[in-house]
């Protein structure tokens, strides 16, 4: 039998992960992505990736992290996929070792760990302030080792489109647009793996990256495919506002001592340092004496929130709190934290080691996405979904410096697991579905193409954003949300009138980005619809007309299905897994 | 299938740009190192006995002769010269000229100090070049031959620099090509790993620099005997018994000559 | 109308072989704006400073962190990422143009695959036996993870080849980020395997050799690498290696 044929689209830590591990196996994979790979939104991260070593004399065990991301996530996950994870972190920092990540160092030559929110171990392995970076280019390098033995054909510029689906609904291969010549191709594979990431651009300006859109799963939503846990966006408490995108600044930041604090007294003009110690209200300390500034983010994200809107103590009276380094000698910030000192400095213009950071909550993270089994399989046969871009690891809220863990080791599953399927895959019948797609897609795009309307595809975008920022993040009222799926509603309708300032079929950029604003608008829906749907408060999603967690109705799954009829999605819900670990109240204030 | 994809459907090629990395082809890389080798060995060892011989213009005429007629005394002094100043002279020239076109100088959106001394190296190299040619040939090849003469070294010098463009072409070309020489041992220190840290480059500069001003100065000193006050008007030769001596004479009489004139 | 208005120059060529035009935009200004703002701005008003309507400006864009690599362009001259170009501290009109070394794709946006190309050629990667447990890597003391740990700070903007007096069609030289790929994979323990082909590699056409040292790479780099001392290392390396080669044939 010839090698199995698997695409995977998405460059980043999960996709790359898969690619190897195919390759590794003997398959042959078309590794599809928008921008380069090595230019992929995994880059951003920057504080760490977890995993178990006890190299601190802590104690340590793979149990105790798997019990931490359970009860981080409000026990929402999954627990067997999860405790897997877990087993496998140490087994992949020491593959990530030896494939050459410069991780920091102890002084005997061993793998130096940090302490991260929602754990009281130092767990978190790091390479200065750009893990993330690190992560990816090393699999970045191992993947075009095997590009260059030919085991992998890369298409960068090429943007995923759809699945192709045969007449029973199994995916035969996908479609795909050249984003230069903006050509329509159909690819035909025995198995398909999405690992397309996040999708923080529905709200509009969030920490992630320009192509994290969430069209790909968005797609495949329409296409048939269940997306979980939509509502679950965990907000970063500490981001750093800016006209074009909210950039992060690391909670390695608060891991190494930074002390989040405003003035007592409203409106205090003073500069910060000017400040002394006892008009100064360091809140997180004092509210949760235990993890103090190190609690998980959504704690942390509503404690800023409330400082500000419900105490008024914005500095400035501006949605801005203050994390504070100063108190950190120049020479530890600099070997530790050099790399996201000098992002502040330079975008915006102060020394942090100086002057402390003002900061404020911003869209971070997806802990929905593609519903996929402990496979990594999504319930459309041959399609396998890792990293951010399904629902798997992180529950109701993902702990710091998990998410690196569980791109690669979605990948890790998943690459395996699609050769495996590809293996036992029937022959397609006729052409698997491949002229009907190809025929659907570029109706689709003659459709953009010759609509005359009025509306900007980017004004459209920004409303959503505005909308979906102010009603569907940190505090979520129903009445607010209803709002909210009304506007959306209404900027469907606009959308059918859009007008493309630019038609060319070259390049054009604004074009790609039309295509994907739909499927914003549709998970868009499926993020507002949830949240009101679930009618507690767990991990991210915080409602204060519910604001204790209802394992007895919500301790479930939320899943969306696409009704095409009337272009709206579906939900129902599925019991969570929780055979390893009970239950038991998520509280961060007191002994747990 | 008629819809699957192509198999070189990979990207839609934008013209050409620069090339990629030809690993491990070509020859460029031994060429290249020759040139950098050669400008210190023997181009620049060769250049500093030039500017020490030429100093001794400074004792006047006949010391001046005296150090023509050591260095053409050398064993096997034509071979030496070909050898180790001709031929690596005119590659290190034309493959210089070769390198220095294929540049493309950006120092006006770049005004960097390295990017200065880069496009500098490179006219230097030009002056140098179309200098030194004129210079062989009208000292070397022209008129009174001095391996045969020494003693018509001093006012052959003089003549050829008592015309102002002359001189003037003499001192721009001099302070070009200490610059280029100086410059050269710190790009060669900094090119091929013996000053890799900045600290060091820095520091090895200060030194380079220091030597290039001294040798230049070295060098105008010289120029400065020829049209200076102190030897004006030297005789033709300064050594007129020797031309009856040498230019007929078999070998064995050269022998005579040398011993004469050491004693 | 007292609203600020920033003025900003774009030039723009429809493809690969059309002509390329400045065109000019103003654009109400916002306390803290980048080009890559200004641009977003234009995209949601595509409209120039003479009243007529035009294109959405393409251009490569991600992270907006300068951690992508993605977003390098000239700007007012210089090369540099697009997203920590602030409009406050740049003169206007600001000029904005594609890297010039590259193959331009349409307005802003370039072909840079020829880095990639060179990463490949230099087999910049550590040859691991395979991804499955093998028990923990090698011991790195934190000297040697603080002098590796620049150099794999490299985000591939191209800045250092674009800035390169060197980096052109007639010398094919491969520029400063793959040497300075190519010194951190030869420090690395096990990466190291790799050493003679890599220097083998770089004695090629278009390979160390080509530098100039005018060390316009250095000053350019966005993310500061040692980029010099890297080419110093590198082409000793090359050079020993060549002259061993050598001897031993």
């Amino acid at each position: 039998m010839a090698a199995p044929k698997i695409i995977v689209v998405g460059g980043g830590l999960a996709g790359l992960a898969a690619v190897i591990k195919i390759a590794e196996a003997g398959g042959n994979v078309d590794l599809f992505s928008i921008v380069p790979v090595k230019r992929s939104h995994s880059v951003c991260a920057q504080g760490g990736i977890n995993a178990a070593k006890n190299l601190k004399g802590e104690g340590d065990t793979t149990w105790k992290h798997f019990d931490d991301t359970i009860y981080g996530g409000d026990f929402l996950a999954n627990q067997t996929p999860v405790k897997a994870m877990c087993e496998a972190a140490p087994g992949i920092i020491d593959l990530l070792d030896r494939m050459g990540v410069p991780f920091n160092r102890t002084p005997e030559g061993l793998l130096d760990f940090r302490r991260f929110g929602g754990t009281l171990y130092h767990r978190t392995a790091f390479a200065g302030a750009t893990t993330g970076q690190q992560l990816l280019y090393a699999l970045d390098e191992q993947v075009r080792r095997y590009e260059s033995e030919g085991r992998v054909r890369k298409f960068e510029g090429w943007e995923f489109l759809s699945a192709v689906l045969d007449s029973e609904g199994v995916a035969r291969g996908i479609c795909a647009m050249n984003l230069r010549s903006m050509e329509l191709v159909t690819f035909p594979a025995d198995a398909i793996i999405v690992a397309t990431g996040g999708n923080g651009a529905i709200f509009g300006k969030s920490t992630n990256s320009v192509v994290c859109t969430g069209s790909a799963q968005a797609a495949l939503y329409q296409q048939g495919a269940y997306y979980a846990n939509g509502e679950f966006i965990q907000v970063h408490p500490t981001s750093i506002p800016g006209e074009d995108k909210l950039r992060l600044m690391s909670e390695s930041a608060r891991g190494e001592g930074g002390r989040v604090w405003v003035p007592r007294t409203a409106g205090d003009k003073r500069e910060a340092k000017s400040i002394p110690e006892n008009e100064r209200w360091y809140f997180l300390e004092e509210w949760y004496p235990k993890y103090g500034n190190l609690v998980p983010r959504d704690v942390a994200t509503r404690a800023i929130h409330k400082v500000v809107y419900e105490h008024g103590l914005g500095i400035d009276g501006q949605p801005m709190v203050y994390l504070d380094l100063t108190h950190i000698d120049r020479a530890t910030l600099d070997r530790k934290l050099e790399g996201i000192l000098e992002i502040y400095e330079k975008f915006v213009g102060d020394d942090p080691r100086e002057v402390p950071m003002k900061i404020f909550p911003g869209m971070h993270y997806t802990m929905g996405g593609l519903w996929v089994d402990f496979n990594q399989m999504t319930n459309i046969p041959g399609i396998f979904a890792a990293g951010e871009a399904e629902y798997q690891y992180h529950g109701a809220n993902r702990l710091g410096a998990n998410s690196l863990v569980s791109c690669i080791f979605g990948g890790f599953i998943s690459g395996p697991n699609a050769v495996a399927y590809a293996k036992s895959l029937k022959p397609a019948q006729g052409d698997g579905g491949h002229a009907q797609e190809l025929t659907r897609q570029r109706a689709l795009n003659q459709q953009l193409l010759s609509s005359s309307g009025t509306e900007n595809p980017f004004r459209i975008w920004r409303e959503l954003g505005e909308t979906m920022t102010k009603n569907v993040t940190v505090i979520r009222y129903n009445k607010n949300i209803l709002e909210t799926e009304a506007k959306i509603v209404e900027l469907m309708d606009r959308y059918r009138n859009i007008n493309l300032s630019d038609r060319s079929q070259w390049a054009n950029t604004s074009f790609a980005f039309t295509r994907q604003l739909w499927n914003m608008l549709q998970i868009g829906r499926v993020i507002a619809q949830g949240a009101r749907l679930r009618d507690e408060s767990r991990g991210a999603h915080y409602k204060p007309d519910f604001p204790d967690r209802n394992d007895e109705k919500f301790l479930k799954t939320t899943k969306a299905s696409y009704d095409a009829a009337a272009n709206e999605p579906r939900f129902e819900y599925e019991d969570v897994d929780i055979q390893h670990i009970a239950p038991r109240p998520r509280r961060y204030d007191a002994a747990s | 299938m008629a819809t699957a994809a192509r198999p070189d459907a990979h990207s839609s090629p934008v013209g050409r740009g620069v090339e990629p990395l030809r690993a491990g082809k070509g020859h460029s890389f031994l060429l290249r190192k020759l040139h950098s080798l050669s400008g210190i060995v023997p181009i620049g060892a060769f250049l500093i006995e030039h500017l020490l011989s030429n100093f001794e213009a400074l004792k006047g005429p006949l010391a001046y002769a005296e150090q023509v007629k050591f260095l053409n005394s050398l064993p096997l002094v034509r071979f030496l010269e070909v050898g180790l100043i001709f031929i690596p002279l005119a590659y290190h020239a034309l493959y210089g000229v070769y390198i220095a076109l294929r540049g493309k100088a950006n120092v006006i959106y770049y005004p960097w100090s390295g990017n200065w001394m880069y496009m500098m190296q490179r006219w230097t190299g030009y002056i140098a070049f179309v200098y030194i040619i004129q210079h062989v040939i009208r000292q070397r090849f022209m008129g009174v031959s001095l391996p045969e003469h020494p003693g018509a070294a001093f006012h052959k010098v003089q003549m050829e620099l008592s015309n102002p463009w002359m001189l003037a072409v003499y001192v721009i070309a001099m302070i070009a090509v200490c610059w280029h020489f100086s410059y050269g041992i710190w790009l060669f220190a900094a090119k091929w790993g013996i000053t890799p840290g900045a600290t060091a480059r820095r520091r090895f500069g200060y030194l380079c620099a220091a030597l290039g001003v001294i040798l230049a100065v070295m060098g105008l000193a010289s120029i400065y005997a020829f049209v200076g006050p102190n030897y004006k008007n030297a005789p033709d030769d300064v050594m007129p018994a020797q031309t009856r001596l040498v230019q007929p004479m078999p070998p064995q009489a050269n022998l005579t000559v040398e011993i004469e004139t050491h004693a | 109308m007292a609203e600020k208005l920033i003025q900003i120059e774009i030039k723009r060529q429809s493809g690969p072989d059309a002509p390329s035009t400045w065109e000019r935009f103003e654009i109400p200004w916002k306390p803290g704006m980048n080009v890559i703002s200004a641009m977003m701005e234009i995209a949601a008003n595509p409209v120039n400073s003479s009243g007529q309507e035009t294109t959405p400006i393409a251009y490569d864009s991600n992270c907006l962190e300068e951690i992508c690599g993605s977003c390098a362009m000239v700007i007012n001259g210089k090369a540099r990422m697009a997203c920590t170009a602030l409009v406050d501290k740049l003169e206007q009109p600001i000029r904005v143009q594609p890297l010039t070394k590259f193959p331009v794709v349409r307005d802003l946006a370039v072909d840079r695959s020829v880095l990639f190309e060179n990463l490949k050629a230099v087999k910049a990667w550590v040859p691991v036996d395979g991804t499955y447990d093998l028990g923990s890597g090698p011991r790195i003391f934190p000297q040697q993870q603080e002098a590796a740990y620049p150099l794999s700070n490299c985000i591939s903007c191209c800045c250092c080849m674009e800035v390169c007096p060197q980096f052109n069609d007639a010398t094919g030289f491969v520029g400063a980020a793959t040497i300075a790929q190519v010194k951190l994979f030869n420090s690395h323990p096990s990466g190291k395997v790799l050493k003679e082909e890599r220097l083998r590699a770089l004695a090629g056409d278009g390979g160390v050799q080509e530098c100039g040292f005018a060390q316009n790479c250095v000053q350019a780099c966005p993310k500061q690498l040692p980029l010099t001392e890297a080419i110093s290392d590198v082409t000793r390396d090359v050079t020993l290696q060549a002259a061993k080669d050598f001897l031993r044939a």
